[in-house]
């Protein structure tokens, strides 16, 4: 199925006034695609589930469900929750605590009034694509975060739903289980082959998961792609910052012609841009612009070639495999992640600077 | 001795204390109406235990005692029924709707239950009388429902704000309409809530004594605390002995009641529903 947002936006009322939580979000899903929301918390990527569930009504646009509407202030158009056929797990589980397993995965068919000899049949089918076909008569007070989390999505997949909802399906689960649990689901929802919208605020579920990805700050959508082109494209200084396994290093930097070349000066040093990036800086017109540079991407050494920055190492983090080293320079202070061996604090080392690579914004755009 | 232990001497005693105030009145009941001579506020007579009173409080023909149970707990319980019924839509509606105004609600209803009921009593007998419905259920049942509603209303909020949202979601989700959400899963869900308002809306109506007293004058609807209060001995004198062994009997179903549901009230359903 396909799902489309039109011009969506949602204000609550409260005794402060009108509270906007989505504010004009246009968003296209398509037929079987795992489409994640990320943003950070109050940005209104869950308003955004609950107006496609129909739990919400839009303050104004239209939402599609296949072409068709299913909510339209505008033209008085409101198909109810329990008729849009969609299912949704929740952050809380929300698992109904008077019946057994059994009894939670077999509820909306018993609500649909199927027979019960099918219920059964289905019931043991989801159970299995989860493996939870021991615990049918366990309650959910005795099963641990894990299990209650395949409960959920069982109920929520028995009845093959038109769209699937997951909002934030991972956070109450522990790191080893979230990644063991973030593969199963994006397997089952290859399997199922059900639209899906799944929210979430942490990148890395949206990286791994999302066939694409839309950021979301502040009720609007910043940028939608490719999980790949938001990590190497980002469009805003807060994409830079928010996607990634560690914040891009954000400088601000003057950008300038020189004898036909474009020249960046950061502190008191100045570099020649590589074509690629002076093309991106041009579009966005010289004067003072906002440099993005991977701490991934970054590299010591004793002695780099130029473009490169000389700077006394401030801390050293130990991140199991990997090493966050942050280096003070001419330029501010850097992030460097490194496989490598890392300096120690007090060190002065050499730090090359991917220009190549680097991500230009307008420093109005914010960081 | 240590101070502890002391300490636990001190509260034995002072739960002994309060046992014994809140029993010997109902130890006293018990004792005139097992007595063969209930005058035993005369310290000369001897006490002679017998079973005499209660054979005959149910054997009377004349004092109509068993109507006056059978009238009891089918007002009591029909209070509490329609109480709760139209209390649990209620607080679905005012704790899971957009409504305005929800606080200002939730208190004009408390105020209803602020009127002392004398003040309300002779126009009840009036209305009562104009609708022909003295000496029917119908004349106790709708007054006591309407006197417990705001109670059990109030109940009712708390307990189911204390559901999480997330459920009754879930329910709408899965193919609920409200009236299937509220009755699928925020009656089970809220299931000890829901009897103990039944329980308290019951025990009120199995009490009450002035709308029985004015709003029957036979046996057809009046109720256990009327019949006993207007027992009468062969020659106008008051018969103890049955009275307090009428009162013995009609404290039996109110007894029943809280040992069978004391497990479902308290009992905390909700465990396991979410993630705390």
């Amino acid at each position: 199925m396909m799902l489309e947002f039109r011009g969506i936006r949602k204000t609550f009322a409260s005794r402060r006034g009108e509270v906007p939580a989505v504010c004009g979000v246009d968003l296209e899903v398509r037929e079987g695609e795992l489409f994640v929301l990320l943003g950070p918390s109050g940005c209104g990527k869950s308003t955004v589930l609950s107006l496609a569930a129909g739990l919400l009504k839009p303050s104004s646009g239209e939402i599609l469900f296949d072409g068709g509407l299913v909510s339209a202030p505008g033209k008085k158009v409101f198909v109810s929750p329990r008729e849009r056929n969609v299912a949704m797990v929740f952050q809380s589980y929300a698992l109904y605590p008077h019946l057994d397993v059994f009894g939670n995965i077999a509820f909306p068919l018993r609500v649909a009034g199927m027979k019960e000899e099918s219920i059964g049949t289905e019931v043991s089918r989801a159970a299995g694509m989860l493996g939870i076909g021991e615990l049918l008569r366990a309650r959910p007070g005795e099963l641990s975060g894990g299990q209650r989390q395949r409960v959920a999505i069982a109920r929520a997949i028995v009845r093959k739903p038109r769209l699937f909802l997951l909002d934030e399906p991972l956070s109450n689960l522990d790191a080893a289980l979230r990644a063991a649990t973030r593969a199963e689901l994006k397997r089952l929802q290859r399997a199922l082959g059900v639209t899906t919208l799944y929210v979430t605020h942490d990148q890395t579920e949206a990286m791994t998961l999302g066939d694409r990805v839309a950021l979301m700050r502040d009720g609007r959508v910043l940028q939608t792609g490719l999980p790949r082109e938001l990590y190497e494209r980002p469009e805003t200084p807060f994409a830079a910052s928010f996607i990634g396994p560690v914040p891009m290093n954000l400088l601000d930097a003057a950008a300038f012609e020189e004898k036909g070349g474009l020249y960046l000066r950061i502190g008191e040093e100045r570099f020649a841009l590589p074509p690629g990036t002076a093309r991106e800086v041009r579009r966005l017109g010289t004067g003072r612009i906002l440099l993005g540079l991977r701490p991934e991407r970054m590299r010591i050494s004793g002695d780099p070639g130029p473009p490169a920055f000389r700077g006394i190492v401030a801390t050293v983090e130990n991140l199991g495999r990997e090493r966050l080293v942050t280096v003070e320079t001419g330029g501010g202070v850097l992030a460097v992640l490194t496989g490598e061996e890392a300096p120690k604090e007090g060190d002065v080392v050499g730090l090359a600077l991917p220009l190549e690579t680097a991500s230009v914004f307008r420093p109005e755009d914010g960081g | 001795m240590s101070g502890e232990r002391r300490i636990r001497i001190l509260y034995a005693l002072g739960a002994a204390a309060m046992a014994a105030f809140c029993l010997l009145p109902v130890a006293y009941m018990l004792l005139v109406a097992a007595s063969s001579r209930p005058d035993v506020l005369s310290a000369r007579v001897e006490v002679r235990l017998t079973a005499a009173h209660f054979l005959a409080v149910l054997e009377t023909g004349s004092l109509h005692f068993p109507e006056y149970v059978v009238n009891s707990i089918a007002v009591s319980g029909l209070s509490a029924v329609l109480a709760v019924a139209l209390a649990a839509p209620a607080a679905y509606a005012l704790t899971r709707l957009e409504l305005p105004g929800r606080m200002p609600i939730l208190f004009l209803v408390l105020s209803v239950s602020m009127f002392p009921p004398v003040s309300l009593v002779s126009y009840l007998f009036r209305m009562m009388s104009a609708l022909r419905w003295i000496n029917t259920y119908a004349a106790l049942v709708l007054p006591y429902t309407a006197w417990v509603l705001p109670l059990s209303l109030w109940i009712l909020v708390g307990y189911f704000s204390r559901i999480p949202r997330d459920l009754d979601r879930a329910a709408l989700l899965d193919g609920c309409g409200r009236f299937a959400a509220l009755w699928k899963v925020m009656v089970p869900v809220a299931a000890p809530g829901i009897f103990s308002t039944a329980i308290l809306a019951f025990i009120f109506a199995f009490n009450e004594f002035l709308f029985a007293l004015l709003l029957t004058t036979n046996q057809n609807a009046r109720t256990i605390p009327v019949g006993i209060a207007l027992f009468e001995g062969l020659h106008g004198e008051i018969p103890w002995g049955m009275i307090m062994a009428a009162a013995t009997l009609a404290v039996v179903p109110v007894v029943l009641l809280a040992l069978a549901f004391q497990r479902r009230i308290v009992a905390g359903l909700t465990e396991g529903a979410v993630r705390e």
